[in-house]
């Protein structure tokens, strides 16, 4: 573990001086050339921004029609949880937890723990606090997936087309929207806060 | 007297990717969905739901669908058998590339869940009682299992062991 002072690289442990990086602009590791640090493409606000936009999308999400199947004048209407909902009545419960937790739960949590990482400077939390979301935003973004629930309901339209008649309702669109601001969010969002010119020991920047 | 759980190691990872391999067998070899339309009823694996995709003219969507349910699983557990076969020796060669290898399985991992969100998406959908419905079966169940098992290795891999015995760069701090 790296010094706390020092912005650590995640893949071969080495320690570098924080540095200031403007629009564009990357810190890469020196020993392994990892990407470390982006500047902020769309300002220091944008990883909270697009974090809170994400939260406000999920409700719509959740609650509107997902995609309505239609078949010799039967219509079914589908949930974004209505999959989860299926697989646990047939009694695969853990695959159902599962999808709930990538293409739900987590992405939520994510999101909120990237917004809460910019509350405590304006609320004056502890110092650590920041450290510890951006590690539990570390960790979750490895199991949180909207995007590729997306792709998987983008294949199985193409797969659908010819057995049934399918209809894509709003949530669908809003969830689309919400797995974008996800990756915006965790795109914009720096594990270290800005931090004043250093030495010369900053990361590099091509 | 306990010892501390050390989850980041090559053991771990090594067990992690072993169970994950074997978990893809049942995965490759046991149907994933079960469907049934208009008295037409088909049983598909992984292989052959790709397959099929493939016959029906949606090519583009079967080399998704091959390459994030077959492909992607194998990759990752070949990077990750070499990184830790690579990992054996006293000084790893090359570590920029195993840095790059490990780097490139961590990110492709998440595609591979492609295949479960498509079974739960299906199941949930197409239910029109005899005239069209789909089933997830027990395959779907072994292949997230192997997925996940993937991703725990690949998380219990610690990259930071192939630097070791490198000299950190000149310019780094103290």
């Amino acid at each position: 573990m790296g010094n706390p002072a020092h912005l650590t690289c995640h893949l071969c442990g080495q320690d570098h001086l924080p540095a200031p990086l403007v629009t564009g602009e990357m810190a890469l590791c020196a020993r392994c050339g990892a990407v470390m640090e982006k500047g902020a493409r769309f300002g220091p606000d944008a990883a909270f921004a697009f974090s809170v936009t994400g939260l406000v999308l999920a409700v719509p999400a959740a609650l509107l029609p997902f995609i309505s199947a239609g078949k010799l004048g039967n219509e079914r209407m589908s949930h974004l949880l209505t999959g989860v909902g299926a697989l646990w009545d047939n009694g695969m419960r853990m695959l159902a937890l599962l999808v709930l937790l990538c293409g739900c739960i987590l992405p939520v949590v994510l999101l909120a723990a990237i917004a809460l990482a910019h509350v405590p400077e304006c609320l004056g939390w502890r110092p650590g606090a920041r450290a510890e979301l951006a590690r539990v935003v570390r960790t979750l973004e490895h199991a949180c997936i909207p995007e590729v629930q997306v792709l998987a309901v983008l294949v199985a339209l193409m797969k659908l087309g010819s057995v049934v008649e399918v209809t894509i309702g709003p949530a669908f669109w809003f969830y689309c929207a919400m797995a974008l601001a996800a990756i915006m969010a965790q795109q914009s969002f720096n594990l270290e806060p800005p931090v004043p010119p250093s030495g010369p020991d900053a990361p590099q920047s091509p | 007297m306990s010892r501390s759980f050390q989850f980041k190691s090559n053991t771990n990872a090594a067990a992690l990717a072993l169970a994950a391999a074997v978990m893809l067998v049942p995965a490759n070899l046991l149907p994933v969905l079960d469907t049934q339309t208009s008295g037409d009823n088909r049983s598909d694996t992984i292989f052959s739901g790709a397959a099929a995709l493939w016959h029906n003219g949606l090519w583009a969507i079967a080399v998704i669908v091959f390459t994030a349910s077959i492909v992607i699983p194998v990759l990752k557990l070949a990077g990750l058998g070499w990184l830790l076969l690579a990992m054996r020796r006293p000084n790893p060669a090359n570590p920029g590339r195993l840095t790059r290898i490990y780097a490139a399985i961590d990110f492709i991992g998440r595609w591979s869940m492609l295949d479960v969100f498509l079974a739960a998406f299906l199941t949930g959908l197409i239910r029109f009682g005899e005239f069209s419905t789909v089933v997830a079966r027990e395959g779907i169940v072994a292949f997230a299992a192997a997925v996940v098992l993937t991703v725990l290795a690949t998380q219990a891999f610690d990259p930071k062991a192939i630097w070791r015995n490198e000299p950190a760069p000149a310019h780094s701090p103290p």
